[in-house]
């Protein structure tokens, strides 16, 4: 699947990141291309995380270069915000507006970044909602729904700015095991419409149904990145063959 | 009992001054808090010292010296340059309702400036970060994301200051503005009764803060209506 | 106009008995006022109405007023009435100091409940559930769990509110006592020289101050020996 010939949609190349004295990230080196399906893992503190913030510049990467969609992610970057409205981002504790109803939080950003009319994004904002299958909770503040019910609430919000990349950071962490798969319905159904994803998660199972290309990390650096078929049949580096013996024992 | 209605209508008026005075220094006292907050919250250190330093005096030094502080601090230097105009001038003042309501507001503004600080920072990074990965400007976070959210951990703060600000008014009597505490002084001096008298005033911002707290929990009930379940 | 310095140095001293007299008042009210507010927190947060109640009515008269028409209350309002002149409580209820510290007390009293109240409710649900589960009767519950967390969590509060008694101690200069205010007052009608004079009794409160804001500090650290690793 993997498109060799285009320019990668994403690319990072020799990427550090330090906070104060500790090296989060460490010559990380990864290039996604269009449609394709990243999962990355590794234990936690692990830097997966911190790279797919520095990937819409939620954090500064200090060495190294990041360019997304052409565009390289530095200091003279004018309008880093027109990069970010590109890049949908999924956050482990969902991060919904709690003074905004569900069909607000929607809203909000077409509405601010996009200049969209209000009735027009009410519109855009019904059409995500009914794809993420809660079009009824459109009146609701966040609080009155289920974290699965939030969490689904957060991917329609990031869809409605119509991002040619979708960043999935842990979505299913906080969520009681019942409403896992909810979610993961919803994500799967986006990767087989095509979207660009990454996605930080340790469901081995959702991983194996829709990953092109395993990533796994460990102590800031990217350990190992191979097809999921041979990332789970022959893991060459002793440190994954640990972490998914752990991750897969029960 | 009767006394008291004869001096209904003194009382009236004391209380609206009581009111001016509030408003007024309530308004001044936010700008100070949302300066102060600010400039506690500034990246450059000249800012953050100057904030520390005003909230911290103003907040261990009794609210009376203040008032004295301000009111024949000022009333001393504008006397010292009135000379310099014309020596024949005795004594120049700012009048006492301004110099006390700002003296007031300064003191209250550096309680305020910390519940500003407190609330601007107790507002989830996570909320932030969502709003920035979403594309939206600083200055658009900051008015629909940051604002909306900060009002309500500031609320609880805010309300007790406007009830310290409504109690603080009965100092301005100190320096001669004619509020209640005021009326019942000259009161007191002609009927002979102080317990009567003083017990009107007491009664009346018994009122005011009562009504003040009202108005917070009915806010706060707005504030939070989002985070009620169902 | 000039500002002289000279007469900082000079009219400190002269504040020592004012001190004094502020620190009494600090101190005997704290006290007092402390005392007061257990009993007062205890029938607060009593489930008989009896006793909740006019605790309720207490500390809000005391919340929802100025101390300084408290105190004007006491100290010239109650001499309006010949019972209270002939009684034997007369001795006290004509002297300042007494009238200063019986409306410093019960503001402390109302305040410190309030701050105590937060404190208990403040305690975690869960331990006390365990201590139940343990078989700790209910007293034994609140002495030796709810008791010991609570005073942890009120401790900043309580250091804030001594801090306000601190300023409010001030307001015992308007019925003719001398404390630091008081004495400044006087040199201030004196001198004229309003900026030295009040200013130097500003700098004396901002040490008394960060005085009690140390001692609260070493005793937050005290009653968290737990937390520290």
């Amino acid at each position: 699947m993997i498109e060799t010939k285009s320019t990668p949609i994403i690319q990072l190349q020799k990427v550090d990141k330090f906070f104060g004295e500790f090296q989060a990230l460490k010559n990380v080196n990864l290039e996604v291309h269009k449609g394709q399906k990243v999962v990355v893992c590794g234990p936690s503190g692990s830097g997966k995380s911190t790279m797919i913030h520095c990937i819409n510049r939620l954090e500064k990467h200090d060495n190294g270069r990041i360019v997304v969609a052409g565009i390289e992610l530095n200091d003279s970057l004018k309008n880093i915000d027109a990069v970010r409205s590109e890049i949908g981002m999924v956050f482990q504790q969902f991060n919904l507006f709690p003074h905004l109803k569900v069909i607000d939080n929607l809203m909000l950003a077409p509405r601010l970044v996009r200049k969209v009319k209000k009735a027009e994004a009410r519109k855009i904002a019904m059409t995500y909602l009914e794809r993420v299958h809660i079009p009824e909770q459109a009146e609701k503040y966040p609080i009155q729904l289920s974290g699965g019910q939030q969490q689904r609430v957060a991917i329609a919000r990031a869809l409605c700015m119509n991002p040619e990349i979708m960043l999935f950071d842990e979505p299913t962490s906080a969520l009681d095991p019942e409403m896992i798969s909810e979610v993961l319905d919803v994500m799967v159904e986006l990767a087989k419409e095509g979207m660009t994803m990454i996605c930080v998660t340790h469901e081995m199972g959702f991983a194996r149904s829709v990953a092109d290309l395993m990533v796994f990390m460990d102590e800031g650096e990217i350990v190992e990145s191979a097809v999921p078929d041979d990332f789970f049949a022959n893991p060459k580096s002793e440190r994954t063959k640990l972490f998914l013996s752990q991750i897969l024992s029960h | 009992m009767y006394v008291v209605v004869g001096w209904l209508d003194e009382f009236l008026w004391g209380a609206l001054v009581v009111l001016q005075i509030f408003m007024v220094g309530m308004t001044m006292a936010v700008i100070w808090g949302l300066l102060g907050a600010a400039a506690k919250l500034s990246k450059i250190p000249v800012f953050s010292v100057l904030a520390s330093v005003y909230t911290t005096v103003f907040r261990a030094v009794p609210e009376l010296l203040v008032l004295l502080i301000f009111y024949f601090g000022s009333a001393i230097t504008l006397t010292a340059i009135a000379k310099l105009i014309n020596p024949d001038i005795q004594f120049v003042d700012i009048p006492p309702f301004w110099a006390g309501s700002f003296a007031i507001s300064l003191i209250i503004g550096a309680y305020a400036a910390e519940t500003f600080r407190g609330a601007f920072q107790g507002v989830d990074p996570g909320q932030i970060k969502a709003a920035r990965s979403l594309g939206m400007s600083a200055t658009h976070t900051f008015f629909y994301v940051r604002l909306p959210q900060m009002w309500r951990l500031a609320l609880p703060g805010f309300g007790n200051h406007m009830l310290s600000m409504m109690k603080d008014t009965a100092l301005i009597s100190v320096i001669g503005v004619e509020e209640i505490l005021y009326t019942a002084e000259i009161a007191t001096s002609i009927t002979m009764q102080p317990f009567t008298m003083y017990m009107v005033v007491a009664i009346i911002y018994l009122v005011f803060t009562t009504v003040i707290m009202a108005i917070i929990q009915v806010l706060e009930k707005t504030a939070n209506r989002h985070l009620e379940s169902v | 106009m000039e500002f002289d310095f000279a007469l900082i140095v000079e009219s400190v001293p002269k504040m020592a008995t004012g001190i004094g007299i502020t620190l009494q008042l600090l101190v005997l009210a704290t006290i007092i006022g402390t005392a007061l507010a257990v009993c007062t927190v205890l029938m607060r947060i009593s489930k008989i109405p009896l006793l909740s109640w006019p605790a309720m009515v207490y500390i809000y008269i005391f919340r929802g007023t100025p101390m300084l028409v408290q105190i004007f209350l006491i100290y010239y309002g109650l001499s309006q009435f010949q019972a209270v002149r002939d009684s034997f409580f007369w001795i006290a209820l004509r002297d300042p100091f007494w009238c200063a510290i019986i409306a410093f007390s019960v503001n402390v009293g109302a305040y410190t409940a309030e701050i105590l109240r937060g404190g208990i409710q403040g305690v975690d649900e869960g331990q006390l559930r365990a201590a139940t589960a343990l078989g700790l009767s209910k007293s034994q519950r609140f002495i030796h769990i709810t008791t010991p967390i609570a005073i942890r969590l009120a401790l900043p509060a309580f250091g804030n509110e001594t801090v306000s008694l601190l300023k409010s101690t001030a307001l015992a200069s308007t019925i003719t006592m001398f404390d630091i205010t008081g004495v400044a007052r006087t040199i201030m009608a004196q001198t004229f020289a309003p900026y030295e004079i009040f200013i130097s009794a500003a700098i004396v409160y901002l040490f008394i101050a960060w005085f009690i804001q140390i001692g609260v500090a070493l005793a937050e650290r005290r009653f968290s020996r737990h937390m520290q690793r």
